[in-house]
């Protein structure tokens, strides 16, 4: 199962890196390098395993309290761009 | 041969669920007119490091709906990530629930505008984290022309129920039944307030066209409906446009669009450089949630009358009109006010026409919900004992219930103030009014008395002004006789 | 002996005792790390003035006589994927690197109300993601024991100015073998510790089902006092355990293992390991032996798969973890005219290759098409290894294992050969796939170099790791303060 460039480009969209023409090839050659070891996987039997949930770790349940949280204003100093209250960010060309 | 057309609909309701705090963290869930991230802490601005803790209550309003709907509400199940990068999204995820929702299945059924039953498979109900809110500061608050948009997180992280149906629905009406029973449904059982117009229930839907020469057409997912009405005219358009596509042959692409409620059209949302990938996988962070039997069965057992359950019961215990129930049967406080009454006594068919009447019309005034109404049923049942045993005119009873509402005072205070006497208006009193009357519109008393009143209209008049003077607390007949006596 | 080369439990003991002040301590470690950091290049951020502040106030409350609590003046040091409330906390990336966390991390928190003063904030690999603290945005670490070589990683900064006596308490994370190979390395103990028994909260995470926070220090008592004040349940951590955690320190009283039966991995003899490694091994399977225990082989014919589920799982987990990092709410951001383009810009610039190259990797594993032949798969054979391992604590206590196959590498030696560098958490990192509690110790020193072995002990089963570890304590002695050699 190789890897494409083009896929590697795909995969590069998808998690929102930029890879230039010269990164692609090297980073399919080490998918592709890595993919070989992943491919041993496939020697393993999982055909009994079933994915069930596990209940010995039971996620908590939290009470419907309301706390306020002193920090917004350090929160929101941090913001790369704010304007006044709000995070601001350049103009979405892409729609949701 | 004419083509003929079957529409396949299918519904996602997005219910904000009425929890004080947020899913996953412990903000306050109270955003609209709030300012701008102030509810907000480094879970719901998904700083890093930061973790999700789940909202027990935000659970059981999401299994009570389940139970309502009669689905399998699932003691095993998870919550998965769905990665996607947006600018209202903190983490560059979205907690939701895949392969295992709480509720699975279930079966809505309803009756449509015709009276006709109507009957929607539920395919699951599943939880999932509200994203946060754009604001466009462009020149008409839109997307498009904005060179900047701004965030607020506020709404980041308000529990949802996503309730899918299945494509069972089958024309745009029953779209708008259904999610007119839906919204019933939640706000009944104190869920959520189901209000549209400000985005606590939202509506997606898929619409597609099966063709009688064989043809589908593709889903097309419409999005951006914020009243029921828009929600009904959106399906109605795209029932047309794409029956006209495919009756010329052409094609409908799978695709999302957005419903402009001012130009009454749906529009092709810009097509995005490729599909999405959301890349599911089980949160490490948030073990699996168990909800136990022992709990499950403790739920049931809190859950209280459904809506359509007490509509049916209204016509059959109280006798009420179809109408009346179903107005009635809105809400489960106005159904328990009305039980109030009936049990305080007050004859039910007539209580409920006081509740439907006067009571929703001072909630609607006071913008106030029946809880905070200053009136208890047994009140009002022991005003409307006294119109029964024909003590109190129903003029009279209004009166009197409008002081009591206005005062909060009680019954015989409410009466003295509204200058109600107890009972008929009879011989002296009466005679005196008629007198006051008479005196006070002589030229009509002069025309009566010589005969120039060949309609009888003036000595309706006459009798109709007695009549408002005793509040409706006089026996007309004797009202009657009485002018006649005195103008003869 | 030297204030700095003193163990966290007698400077608390000479601190209540009113023998030395917090400030006399803190003083010494500072004026340590002032004179090691020049070589070592072990810290990201000194927080000198912040530490004395603090040693002054814990003076003051001393001269009070309130109670001081456990680590009062303690020097420490955390990972710099720690967050510290008002200090920087840049987890060794462009992307983080002005980043003023506005809360504390939960074990932060816990350190710090034992009355611990939190002195640096260590070097790592980016993110977390190296063995060598080589992918660093930064700079490079040395190892305390011979500077041209690496610490090991990530938590290399953590590892290394604890075993060069910056402070007797460091902190880290393990996702692979995070805190135990560079423990390996820099001649201390280092403890990975079951999933759940630390709260994860406030530290940056790498992989959530991997990710445990755990204590290095140069002896045993050091390390189970750490552990009282840290493992302790966190309403904020869902996956943090609820249950009561045992008094760790009973584990120095042992002496006597009689009765115990301690594993040896079938599997990990075909290994190429180094002779030293072998050779502190078979000596500490002598000592346990010694001490009464028996010793028994225990097979995990699927432990060799370790490697390729780890790789497929960490990534997988990290790519989504890491998403939050896109240049609107905080951390670098580039400009951009358009919200694609600030993703795109933004986290270009903002990670390394080595991170890139993981997010990528863990992207793809994911996603559609791909999940079931590679994420799904990795986690029903991890579900397999880990009833193996299940098996394998019926039949014995507690296992005997390297921690690392070789002994500190060079500089520079493995950074271009990714599938090389990945093999050095071979030993490690099926502990972190099963939730494992793993403890690495100094076994012994070849040629000026430490040699670290493993304990691994089943779920929740501490108590094991530290009475085998108490006894081999016992017998090889206190692992030695690196700065002898300098």
């Amino acid at each position: 199962m190789a890897v494409t460039e083009d896929e590697v480009k795909h995969v590069a969209r998808l998690a929102r890196l930029e890879v230039g023409d010269d990164e692609v090839v090297a980073l399919a050659g080490h998918f592709n390098l890595i993919l070989t070891h992943f491919e041993r996987l496939q020697e393993v039997d999982t055909s009994g395993v079933v994915d069930v949930v596990d209940a010995v770790d039971v996620t908590p349940w939290r009470n419907d309290e309301v706390a306020s949280w002193d920090g917004r204003e350090r929160a929101l100093a941090q913001a790369p761009d704010r304007d006044e209250d709000y995070f601001r960010v350049p103009q979405i060309l892409e729609e949701a | 041969m004419a083509l003929s057309f079957q529409t396949v609909i299918g519904l996602e309701i997005h219910v904000q669920l009425a929890t004080k705090s947020k899913l996953f963290c412990s903000c306050s869930t109270d955003y609209i007119g709030a300012r701008p991230n102030s509810n907000v802490c480094p879970v719901c601005l998904g700083m890093p490091g930061s973790l999700p803790v789940v909202n027990g209550r935000a659970v059981e309003l999401a299994a009570m709906v389940g139970l309502a709907l009669g689905s399998k509400v699932q003691q095993a199940t998870r919550f998965h990530r769905k990665n996607y990068f947006y600018a209202d999204l903190s983490k560059g995820y979205q907690i939701s629930q895949f392969d295992l929702p709480i509720c699975a299945g279930g079966l809505l059924v309803f009756d449509d505008d015709e009276g006709k039953e109507v009957r929607v498979a539920i395919t699951r109900a599943h939880l999932e984290e509200d994203a946060g809110k754009l604001v466009h500061p462009s020149v008409d608050g839109r997307l498009a022309g904005a060179l900047h948009s701004l965030v607020d997180y506020n709404r980041g992280g308000v529990p949802l129920l996503e309730i899918v149906s299945e494509p069972d629905i089958t024309c745009p009406p029953h779209a708008r039944r259904y999610t007119e029973e839906i919204r019933r449904l939640v706000r009944y059982l104190g869920v959520s307030d189901g209000d549209m117009e400000s985005g606590s229930l939202r509506v997606d839907a898929n619409i597609s066209q099966k063709v009688s020469d064989g043809r589908w057409g593709s889903r097309v997912e419409i999005k951006n409906m914020n009243s029921l009405r828009s929600l009904e005219r959106a399906l109605e358009y795209e029932v047309k446009r794409q029956r006209k596509v495919l009756a010329e042959g052409g094609e409908i692409h799978q695709e999302t669009r957005h419903w402009d409620d001012g130009e009454g059209k749906t529009r092709s949302m810009r097509s995005k450089e490729e599909a999405h990938d959301y890349r599911y996988f089980p949160d490490p962070d948030l073990p699996p949630l168990i909800v136990t039997a022992d709990r499950i069965e403790a739920l049931r057992s809190l859950m209280p009358e459904l809506p359509w359950q007490a509509e049916r019961r209204l016509v059959d215990a109280y006798g009420l009109g179809a109408d009346d129930a179903k107005v009635l049967a809105e809400s489960a406080a106005a159904v328990a006010y009305l039980d109030g009454c009936v049990q305080a006594g007050a004859e039910a068919k007539r209580a409920a026409n006081w509740v439907r009447t006067e009571v929703l019309r001072v909630l609607n005034e006071r913008k106030i919900s029946i809880e905070a109404f200053p009136l208890k049923p047994e009140s009002l049942a022991s005003i409307l004992a006294l119109v029964d045993r024909g003590k109190l005119s129903t003029t009279a009873a209004k009166d009197v219930f409008d002081v009591m509402v206005r005062d909060g005072s009680g019954l015989d205070t409410a009466m003295a103030a509204a200058g109600v006497v107890s009972g008929r208006v009879e011989g002296s009193r009466l005679e005196e009014i008629v007198e006051k009357v008479l005196a006070e519109n002589a030229d009509a008393a002069e025309a009566v008395r010589s005969g120039k009143d060949p309609k009888d209209k003036k000595i309706k008049f006459l009798q109709g002004l007695v009549m408002r003077e005793t509040r409706g607390q006089a026996d007309v007949a004797q009202v009657a006789s009485l002018i006649a006596r005195k103008l003869s | 002996m030297k204030l700095y080369a003193r163990s966290a439990a007698d400077l608390a003991r000479s601190i209540r005792s009113k023998e030395h002040s917090v400030a006399e301590v803190v003083e010494a470690h500072l004026s340590r790390m002032e004179r090691m950091e020049p070589i070592l290049s072990a810290i990201i951020t000194p927080l000198k003035e912040e530490a004395r502040a603090r040693a002054s106030a814990l003076d003051i409350a001393l001269s009070r006589d309130e109670n001081p609590g456990p680590l009062t003046g303690v020097p420490f040091i955390v990972k710099d994927n720690f967050c510290t409330r008002g200090v920087r906390t840049t987890c060794a990336s462009r992307m983080l690197e002005g980043w003023v966390p506005p809360y504390d991390a939960t074990v932060v928190r816990y350190l710090e109300e034992a009355g611990a003063v939190l002195i640096g904030k260590a070097n790592m690999d980016e993110f977390a993601m190296g063995s060598s603290t080589e992918h660093s945005a930064f700079f490079t670490t040395g190892n305390p024991w011979d500077p041209r070589r690496v610490p090991g990683g990530s938590s290399g900064g953590s590892a290394a100015a604890c075993a060069a006596g910056y402070a007797p308490l460091a902190f880290g994370s393990d996702t692979g073998g995070s805190i135990r190979q560079p423990a390996a390395f820099c001649g201390v103990y280092g403890f990975k510790p079951t999933y759940g028994m630390v709260s994860r909260y406030g530290v940056v995470p790498f992989a959530s089902s991997l990710d445990q926070i755990g204590p290095f220090s140069r002896t045993l008592e050091d390390l189970l006092l750490a552990m009282e004040v840290i493992a302790r349940p966190d309403e904020r951590d869902a996956t943090c355990s609820r249950a009561l955690r045992p008094d760790f320190r009973k584990a120095l009283d042992v002496t006597d293992l009689r009765g115990k039966r301690v594993g040896l991995v079938k599997e990990f003899e075909g290994y190429d390991i180094d002779g030293a490694v072998i050779e502190s091994l078979r000596s500490a399977r002598e000592i346990l032996i010694d001490a009464g225990a028996s010793v028994v082989d225990v097979t995990l014919p699927t432990v060799g798969h370790g490697l390729a589920c780890y790789y497929i799982i960490a990534p997988a987990e990290a790519s989504s973890n890491l998403a939050r990092f896109d240049g609107v709410r905080y951390g670098f951001s580039a400009e951009a005219d358009s919200l694609i383009e600030l993703y795109h810009k933004t986290r270009q610039g903002g990670f390394g290759p080595e991170v890139k190259r993981r997010l990528l990797m863990g992207t793809y594993v994911l996603s559609s098409g791909y999940y079931d032949a590679y994420y799904n798969k990795a986690l029903k054979v991890v579900a397999i290894l880990r009833g193996e391992f299940d098996r394998a604590f019926s039949e014995v206590d507690f296992i005997l294992a390297p921690t690392t196959p070789t002994l500190p590498f060079r500089k520079g030696e493995n950074i271009g050969d990714p599938i090389r560098m990945y093999m050095s958490d071979l030993f490690t990192l099926p502990a972190n796939m099963a939730g494992l509690p793993a403890l690495s110790l100094n076994g012994g020193y070849s040629e000026g170099l430490p040699v670290g072995i493993q304990l691994i002990g089943p779920r929740f089963g501490e108590m094991e790791i530290f009475s085998a570890a108490a006894v081999i304590e016992k017998s090889l002695g206190l692992p030695r303060l690196a700065g002898g050699v300098l």
